[in-house]
């Protein structure tokens, strides 16, 4: 009798699991977050893979397939999950695009094209790095797992709350903490950072890539070269998928400081979860900048 | 009239989600540098046009035209729905003139291949421009832990259907010392006029995830039509340890028993000719890769049999969109014999307008 409750007792809570698949970490992190034990998540790129080009392998179709909600990045920059769900020949899952709620930056005028390099049409894609729009997804998130497993709708509501009110504190303590990272000038390689820099005050001068996805040419690098000299520009920030032989070059011929943050959950030492991204991330650039809070 | 009928349900298709939603358009088109080393010449093989988009929330159709560089009209290459959502039990359909899931390249467009000419070998089975035919195929992702796909297709038209390029049966001669003459009667007077030409095509194909890093799959493929067919089985390894960094091995191997006729001429009954190529393909930083690659035919009986090393590069300087090709390898004079060899060196810039990329392996 015992034994029967126990298995029982195992069903229910594997099949009152929701499934989830994400297109990254942060999602997923962000459900597990919300879902606690009441979810199973796995993120189909890893935090140190470039989220834009993914390789989309059999295998992920597999993880798909009996999956109840998919959770993407959306504005373009996962456009290899829809490949990867039909695939999967799962009939009953519920894709969810997280940026419906974002207020989108950098929405380009005009007519886009293939010679302004990979930029997205809908506007930069990385959103996530604003913890202010971690609250909007995680809202979304907690409202498509309740929708799928209305029975623990108050669990979902309570994780919610407590993420929301620990990322709220979190924010408040970064902008304390980290205030004179405000006004830093810097270059980054590629342009995933405005809802960062947007947030945490920092002014982006320059890029490495001439355009989004081109790689510098040495023309290119030699004008940075000429800017980090005169401008007395200090850190050059990298996704920690980049080599670092462009930095590192740059760093060579001048005296400015190189670091890797990361743009993904997963992606460097440290940042092995939502608020520990962010976290990571002010460190990092707080002792390049010189200007570490004790 | 299967045709007619797939195709207007394809155009129909296209036209209703036309109320949503354009598909989308992409070109493809070419430079050809061939005999660098000597008589250096240049061509296209003209472009390649895809329209391509959701007909509804289950399916999706393609459509490739290609024109070639010549006076010839535009040819229709592949006109597919594919539907790979809303059926039972895991399975997948596709309906109308595509490239059947027979053998590890047969669906893939040459302009994503990392080298530039088809392997020898497996165009003498599969034709110049691989096999393409009108049908449907079933596909059933089986139920197991790991991906594994069952294909089954069947078709109106038959493999010798195809353009096989270079008439390498007319090197076969049974008479040589070695050859089996006897064994079986060659039939000169062959009349195939009344040949249901119905191809069947089945594959069975598995995907392993070693680790993250670390990739493996392998299948096996079957044909036959009413005079010929063939088994092949394929593997590919590659490891890819980050975005910018892979090592690709890969290889393919297939026993064709040609009937009695190969390429309009008459063998030997018994005949069997085996075919593939084994490759590496090392991807070292963002913009290049570099490969060799062997490539292998052999008739049995005929005791004909030829193989043709190659390196191959790829320089791909801006992402996806343009990608420069360069393969030197040895290559067979097909009016002098498969002894006599020559070096080639042949260059290929591709580059596309549209999401239909002519990105490397």
């Amino acid at each position: 009798m015992r034994k029967l409750f126990l298995i029982l007792s195992i069903l229910s809570i594997c099949f009152g699991k929701v499934r989830v698949v994400t297109s990254t970490t942060d999602l997923a992190d962000i459900v597990k977050s919300i879902g606690g034990d009441h979810v199973t998540v796995i993120s189909i790129a890893r935090g140190n893979q470039d989220p834009h080009y993914i390789e989309v392998l059999p295998s992920y179709m597999i993880k798909v397939r009996k999956a109840d909600l998919y959770f993407m990045v959306g504005m373009e920059l996962d456009l290899w999950a829809k490949q990867v769900i039909d695939g999967s020949r799962n009939q009953k899952i519920e894709v969810v695009d997280c940026s419906v709620e974002i207020e989108k930056m950098e929405i380009p005028a005009g007519t886009v094209d293939a010679s302004m390099g990979d930029i997205h049409r809908f506007g930069n894609p990385h959103y996530w790095l604003d913890p202010r729009n971690g609250i909007l997804i995680a809202q979304l998130i907690a409202e498509k797992l309740t929708k799928a497993e209305p029975r623990n709708s108050d669990i979902f509501q309570q994780n919610l709350n407590a993420f929301n009110h620990q990322l709220d504190k979190a924010i408040l303590d970064w902008q304390n903490r980290y205030t004179n990272l405000s006004g830093k000038k810097l270059i980054f390689y590629h342009n995933s950072w405005p809802y960062f820099s947007n947030r945490f005050g920092l002014e982006t001068v320059e890029f490495l890539e001439p355009k989004p996805g081109i790689t510098p040419s040495p023309a290119k690098l030699n004008r940075i070269i000429q800017r980090i000299k005169s401008d007395k520009i200090e850190v050059i920030a990298s996704e920690s998928y980049f080599s670092d032989r462009v930095p590192k070059f740059i760093a060579s011929k001048t005296k400015v400081k190189t670091v890797k943050l990361a743009q993904s959950v997963g992606a460097i030492e440290g940042a092995d979860s939502y608020i520990h991204l962010f976290e990571t991330n002010l460190k990092i650039l707080s002792k390049a900048f010189g200007v570490e809070h004790d | 009239m299967l045709q007619k009928l797939i195709g207007v349900l394809i155009f129909s298709g296209i036209l209703f989600s036309q109320t949503t939603a354009n598909p989308q358009f992409s070109i493809v088109g070419d430079l050809v540098m061939d005999q660098l080393q000597k008589d250096p010449n240049l061509s296209s093989s003209g472009i390649e046009i895809a329209v391509q988009g959701y007909v509804n929330p289950f399916a999706r159709a393609d459509v490739y035209l290609h024109k070639h560089n010549d006076d010839s009209p535009i040819e229709l290459e592949e006109a597919v729905i594919t539907v790979e959502r809303g059926l039972p039990f895991g399975l997948g359909l596709r309906a109308g003139k595509f490239r059947p899931d027979l053998g590890k390249i047969n669906k893939d467009h040459a302009h994503l291949f990392p080298f530039i000419e088809a392997p020898k070998g497996i165009s003498m089975v599969l034709g110049e421009e691989f096999y393409t035919a009108t049908g449907l195929e079933v596909n059933w992702l089986m139920p197991l832990p790991w991906y594994s796909n069952l294909s089954i297709g069947y078709f109106n038209s038959d493999i010798s259907d195809h353009d096989h390029g270079k008439n390498v049966s007319d090197h076969i001669d049974y008479d040589h010392e070695g050859g089996d003459s006897n064994d079986g009667h060659i039939d000169e007077e062959h009349d195939d006029g009344e040949k249901q030409l119905k191809g069947s095509s089945a594959r069975w194909s598995h995907f392993i995830d070693l680790n993250e890093v670390n990739h493996f799959e392998f299948g096996t493929s079957y044909y036959v039509d009413h005079e010929k067919s063939f088994g092949g089985a394929d593997f590919k390894y590659k490891w890819r340890p980050n975005k910018y960094r892979s090592l690709t091995l890969q290889g393919e191997v297939i026993q064709f028993e040609l009937g009695d006729k190969h390429e309009e001429k008459t063998v030997h009954p018994k005949e069997v000719l085996t075919a593939g190529y084994l490759l590496v393909n090392f991807q070292f930083n963002k913009a290049w890769n570099v490969g060799v690659m062997g490539d292998f035919w052999q008739f049995d009986l005929a005791d004909i049999h030829n193989m043709d090393p190659s390196i191959f590069i790829g320089f791909s300087p801006v992402e996806e969109s343009a990608v420069l090709r360069i393969r030197i390898g040895q290559v067979a004079n097909d009016h002098e014999g498969y002894d006599k060899k020559h070096l080639k060196t042949t260059a290929q810039l591709i580059w596309s307008l549209g999401p239909h990329k002519p990105h490397r392996y």
